[in-house]
């Protein structure tokens, strides 16, 4: 029975990061990437190996997303620059 | 497998499945709703997997998650606010709804330790994520009010 | 060196993994069997020095030497990322308007800050007993910090962060590392051996040897490597232009 614990965890890896891929904007990938990193916590758990979902959470909750948003909002605001001088 | 697994399964399905639906379609500030629920649901379901797998250290991954995702949620508040022009609709309903659900999770683990050190564990973590989540729900409904403004900060 | 034979060079190299590797494929277990010898001889190996987490002694005591290099790949990373991110000649650091923050996020922000740094301390010291460590324990340190810049904006978190003491606590890290591993070469054994201190108590604080210590500099040196990173990934989104005209 704990199969069925560690297949659906596995179908929601697999879905979330699915989804990511097929979200083509970076900030909203940046949410999809966000919630795969909750799936595969979910993962590394179940298959009990704590240490590497608690370095998943602690790196993928807040770190990765304001890493990717900041690149995002710098990209963008060159963009926008560039425009501008045109 | 006992029921805490039984349960915890039960929450995966009923809340992650919605929550991957939620965070990959829809206006922006509906998927970032989606991904704060995401964070309550699996903090949850760490909460029931350290009973069921009778292992208290594993409360310590739904404690770092309780502290780290809302303050995810809140980057995302802060960085998109600029781009967050509709009020989710769903927004407060999936609050309530998240926050009524740890309600039990918190009593039962609660009782299944025993009055102790690792109880008021379980009950800071509950009220930490509650609290996060709120918090968090409150600032993205209040995103969409000056949408024009784009921060420079 | 020609390109030719730099191919040579890397087929041969190629080949000899893929014979070595072959040869080692079919003694490996049967995935999901019963038998695991090398988990068998990890758990008495870490209950022979007393660490309740094997994972923790795993990397800290039994094959401290690889987690060195782990630490090294941050530390050359973030070096790199420095460098890559620095202010150019063409670029002006403009200051950061202010930031309007609702007063809720800002109470939650401020009252979460000391309660995440102690969640993150608490990580790091509790390595050797319960899932966690110096990596897990310093990113959410680091992260704790940055609650400042969610909840006020970024001259506040400026004037709480001097980049450079982050980037001394960086090296400091990663050199106290390698010293509580000479200071095993010195003790008489070999280096990063765990036979520097006493064990102590099974299932306490202080037990496991030098992995609490380890686990320390970890957690120092991952932290500071994280706030100097973020901190010029902000630099580069708030701060820094390119001049105009460009």
């Amino acid at each position: 029975m704990t199969d069925t614990l560690l297949l659906i965890s596995l179908c929601a890896v697999a879905a979330t990061a699915t989804a990511a891929v097929l979200v083509r904007d970076p900030a909203r990938q940046a949410l999809v990437l966000s919630v795969l990193g909750l799936a595969l916590a979910v993962l590394f758990t179940v298959l009990q190996a704590p240490d590497v979902a608690l370095s998943q959470l602690a790196v993928g909750s807040a770190l990765t997303p304001l890493l990717i948003l900041l690149s995002v909002r710098k990209v963008r605001r060159r963009g926008r620059r560039e425009e501008d001088g045109r | 497998m006992n029921a805490w697994l039984v349960c915890a399964s039960l929450l995966l399905v009923a809340g992650l499945l919605p929550v991957v639906w939620g965070t990959a379609r829809g206006p922006l500030g509906h998927r970032v709703v989606a991904q704060n629920c995401g964070t309550s649901v699996v903090c949850l379901v760490m909460l029931l997997l350290a009973q069921g797998y009778e292992r208290p250290a594993y409360t310590d991954l739904a404690l770092v998650l309780a502290v780290l995702g809302p303050v995810g949620t809140l980057v995302f508040a802060r960085l998109l606010s600029g781009e967050l022009d509709e009020e989710p609709r769903w927004g407060r309903a999936v609050t309530a709804l998240t926050v009524a659900a740890t309600a039990p999770v918190v009593i039962a683990s609660c009782a299944a330790t025993g009055p102790g050190r690792a109880a008021v564990k379980v009950v800071f973590i509950g009220v930490l994520l509650a609290a996060g989540n709120v918090i968090a729900s409150r600032t993205l409904s209040g995103a969409h009010r000056n949408p024009t403004e784009t921060r420079y900060d | 060196m020609s390109r030719r034979l730099r191919m040579w060079i890397l087929a041969v190299g190629a080949l000899g993994f893929a014979a070595l590797f072959c040869a080692a494929c079919p003694r490996l277990p049967a995935f999901g069997g019963d038998s695991h010898p090398y988990g068998e001889r990890a758990v008495r190996a870490a209950l022979a020095h007393r660490t309740a987490n094997v994972v923790a002694a795993v990397n800290f005591d039994q094959r401290a030497f690889d987690t060195l290099g782990e630490e090294s790949i941050l530390f050359a990373s973030v070096l790199g990322t420095v460098v890559l991110l620095r202010q150019t000649r063409e670029e002006r650091e403009v200051p950061p308007a202010p930031a309007r923050v609702p007063l809720p996020v800002r109470r939650y922000a401020l009252l979460l800050l000391p309660v995440a740094l102690v969640v993150g301390l608490y990580v790091v010291a509790h390595g050797q007993l319960s899932p966690g460590g110096g990596f897990q324990g310093g990113v959410v340190v680091a992260t704790a910090l940055h609650l400042l810049y969610i909840g006020a904006d970024y001259r506040a978190l400026e004037r709480v962060r001097p980049v450079g003491v982050y980037e001394i606590g960086d090296a400091a890290g990663e050199g106290a590392y390698l010293v509580l591993g000479l200071a095993g070469l010195v003790a008489g054994s070999s280096f990063l051996a765990n036979t520097v201190i006493g064990y102590g108590t099974f299932n306490t604080l202080a037990s496991g040897g030098i992995v609490p210590l380890l686990n320390m500099t970890v957690g120092m040196e991952v932290a500071c490597a994280v706030v100097v990173l973020l901190a010029r990934f902000l630099d580069q989104a708030v701060e820094i232009e390119e001049e105009s005209g460009r």
